[in-house]
């Protein structure tokens, strides 16, 4: 039970990660239909920033962790966000109604990021500072720490923030009206360009919230870190219905502890096959994803 | 270190614009070195193309080998099977005499048979997976000792040293880790009364282990070997910690760098490393680490002592042939017999192996790394 237990905080933890880097695909997914390749990459340029800003707040002797952290994680989502609009602007904006195009060109976009980040900063590993020991509560013999529960309920927090705005805003109810015809949405005076960017610009922010608390969890970060992460968002992303902002949730939590238990329970060389074996039974039963809808065709 | 890749690259590029101007007689003589410049091994790759660069630019100011300059040319393996075999026909077009390098046995594996197809000679500075000489390819040799020999090492060293009776080991499934893992399992399977609790693998690239270390936690192993590389190591590291599993963690030699340490933080205190004596610990490589240090301006990495003795027989064996001929250094390869280099003597048995690998224990101590055993 002590095991279930643990394996569950461990799946959640993870899957917090998942969850806030899919929401940035399922939302520019929903808006021009575009895979963003480039959004992995934007968790890992976000992650750098972070690490650039402890490194100048160390430099300026500002030393309180829990102020280093916050100013850390300002900074990096907001430059980063600023980032994600430039990349559409620069690499998709011109070829919205080129759908082959812009899918090289958001291959291009992450290719383009990855390796300004070796020439930038290092090919090798870097290290985070350790500011957040292991120190946590422990209840029946599961060890959570501080951080665990600081990057969940943080997480948790952010996603609310996120679908409050896209169900209760004006910007969110372009964005909706934009997900479901551009032309029609234009004539009633949304200023689409505007919108898209502001949608690139949210992904991007949770991305780079990811990137920093990534640092700060696992303490190593890389250029090509944004790889493997971006693709397994991307499936919880269409696990969960992609385009369907809760079920980027779902799905991001659910990869998460479907994989914690396949490695715990299994074997973690086969932990990726349970994952997705599961994962195409779900798509199976229910192709558009867990919480997906119907929606209708464009064309 | 931001701007060592850039320096690097640019050096390599530089001596090779360089050397013709330099008005040796005839062309140079080019020895290749593939190594992973890009992917998460990068920095490794790095360290060992500053080695050869160094052994090359000694020779030459001794006047070269057989009156020609000697020129280091460098491709990019990722560490990848496809992209090393790549790497290999761009070094075999390039007209190299004799290829010097590599670092993940995935990717030198797949390449040497391609320097085997072109009668190139090979010799692997840190690739120590038992398939390479095991091939039987005369051109393939190695100055690393083979994860056959580490394995019943390190499963010594846990038995005897550190007592242990249920041993857990954790790979990751690439040819090194999985051989080092299988070397050790099979070595403590014919020992009395110590059990293999737990076999698995971890996938490279990712962050998060904490699962497989759970189910670790619940075997209660007194000992922990995890035979992958540095980046997932000092992850591992610090999750083991931080779940709090029981007993010591022991790693392999690919975990022997400073970044391990830097990850996994104050929790390494007390971590194991089962590795070849690391230069500053061979009374040998007293003279080639002040030379590194002073060129370089940044320590050696682990496997640079071991290039720069890679370049060194090469160099030797075209003297003692008089020729850089492709065949010709193949032969006098073969013949290497107590070459004595940076990393001590070097004599090569049949299959290409070096004979006579000295293996030692690290403990982490103090952000430092502490010979504690032979």
């Amino acid at each position: 039970m002590e095991i279930a237990l643990q394996q569950i905080v461990n799946g959640l933890t993870i899957g917090a990660f998942y969850a806030l880097i899919a929401l940035g695909y399922t939302m520019v997914y929903g808006i021009i239909r575009l895979i963003n390749f480039a959004h992995g990459d934007i968790y890992a340029v976000g992650a750098f920033v972070g690490f650039s800003t402890y490194g100048l707040l160390a430099l300026l002797h500002v030393e309180s962790p829990i102020l280093t952290t916050l100013l850390a994680l300002v900074v990096s989502m907001g430059l980063t966000g600023l980032l994600g609009t430039l990349v559409y602007r620069v690499a998709y904006r011109p070829l919205l109604h080129a759908r082959l195009s812009i899918l090289i060109s958001a291959i291009g976009a992450s290719l383009t990021l990855e390796y300004s980040l070796l020439l930038i900063y290092s090919p090798s590993f870097l290290v985070y500072p350790h500011l957040f020991g292991r120190a946590g509560p422990s209840f029946a013999g599961v060890s959570v720490s501080w951080l665990q529960i600081l990057i969940f309920v943080s997480s948790i927090v952010l996603m609310a923030a996120i679908y409050f705005i896209v169900n209760r805003t004006k910007t969110g109810m372009a964005m909706r009206a934009l997900a479901i015809n551009q032309d029609a949405a234009r004539l009633m005076g949304v200023n689409v360009s505007r919108v898209i960017s502001f949608t690139f610009f949210l992904g991007s922010t949770l991305a780079s919230f990811a990137g920093v608390l990534t640092g700060l969890y696992y303490s190593q970060i890389s250029f090509l870190m944004g790889f493997l992460i971006g693709l397994k968002a991307f499936t919880a992303a269409v696990l969960g219905g992609i385009g369907n902002i809760p079920g980027a949730v779902v799905g991001g939590f659910m990869l998460g502890i479907l994989e914690s238990l396949a490695a715990g329970y299994y074997s973690s060389r086969w932990k990726d096959v349970v994952a997705f074996a599961v994962l195409i039974l779900v798509l199976v039963v229910r192709p558009r994803g867990l919480l997906g809808e119907r929606v209708v065709e464009r064309m | 270190m931001r701007n060592v890749f850039a320096v690097a690259t640019l050096l390599v590029f530089l001596i090779t614009g360089m050397v013709p101007g330099v008005g040796a007689q005839g062309a140079t003589i080019k020895i290749g070195v593939p190594v992973p410049l890009s992917g998460g091994n990068a920095k490794m790759g790095t360290d060992i193309v500053q080695a050869a660069t160094m052994a090359a630019d000694e020779q030459n100011a001794k006047g070269g080998v057989l009156g020609r300059k000697l020129e280091i040319v460098s491709f990019d393996d990722a560490c990848d099977a496809q992209q090393a075999v790549t790497a290999a026909h761009k070094l075999v077009d390039a007209g190299v005499a004799a290829v010097a390098g590599g670092y993940c046995s995935s990717a030198a594996i797949p390449a040497s048979a391609v320097y085997h197809d072109a009668g190139v000679a090979f010799v692997a500075d840190a690739s120590s997976n038992p398939k390479l000489t095991d091939q039987g390819f005369e051109n393939v040799f190695r100055v690393i000792g083979r994860d056959d020999q580490q394995g019943p090492y390190a499963a010594g060293f846990m038995t005897k040293d550190l007592h242990a009776k249920k041993v857990a080991i954790i790979h990751d499934n690439t040819l090194y880790a999985k051989g080092l893992a299988t070397a050790t399992q099979d070595a403590l399977k014919k020992m009395m009364g110590v059990q293999v609790v737990f076999f698995d693998a971890i996938t490279p690239g990712e962050k998060d282990f904490s699962a497989t270390l759970t189910k670790v936690k619940s075997l209660n192993p007194d000992v922990t070997y995890f035979t992958g590389y540095y980046p997932e190591g000092g992850l591992v590291c610090k999750q083991f910690k931080d779940l709090g599993v029981s007993g010591k963690l022991m790693a392999g030699d690919a975990n022997n760098d400073p970044t391990f340490i830097k990850e996994c933080g104050a929790a390494s205190t007390g971590v194991y490393i089962t590795s070849t004596p690391l230069p500053q610990d061979q009374g040998t490589a007293k003279a080639f680490i002040s030379r590194y240090t002073g060129r370089w301006k940044q320590d050696p990495g682990p496997y640079s002592a071991l290039e720069y003795d890679s370049v060194g027989v090469v160099i030797n064996a075209m003297q003692r042939a008089k020729s850089a001929d492709r065949a010709a250094i193949i032969k006098a390869l073969q013949a290497t017999s107590a070459y004595s280099g940076a990393t001590g003597k070097i004599t090569f048995d049949k299959k290409g192996d070096r004979v006579q690998v000295l293996y030692i224990t690290y403990i982490i101590k103090g952000d430092k790394f502490v010979p504690t055993g032979m």
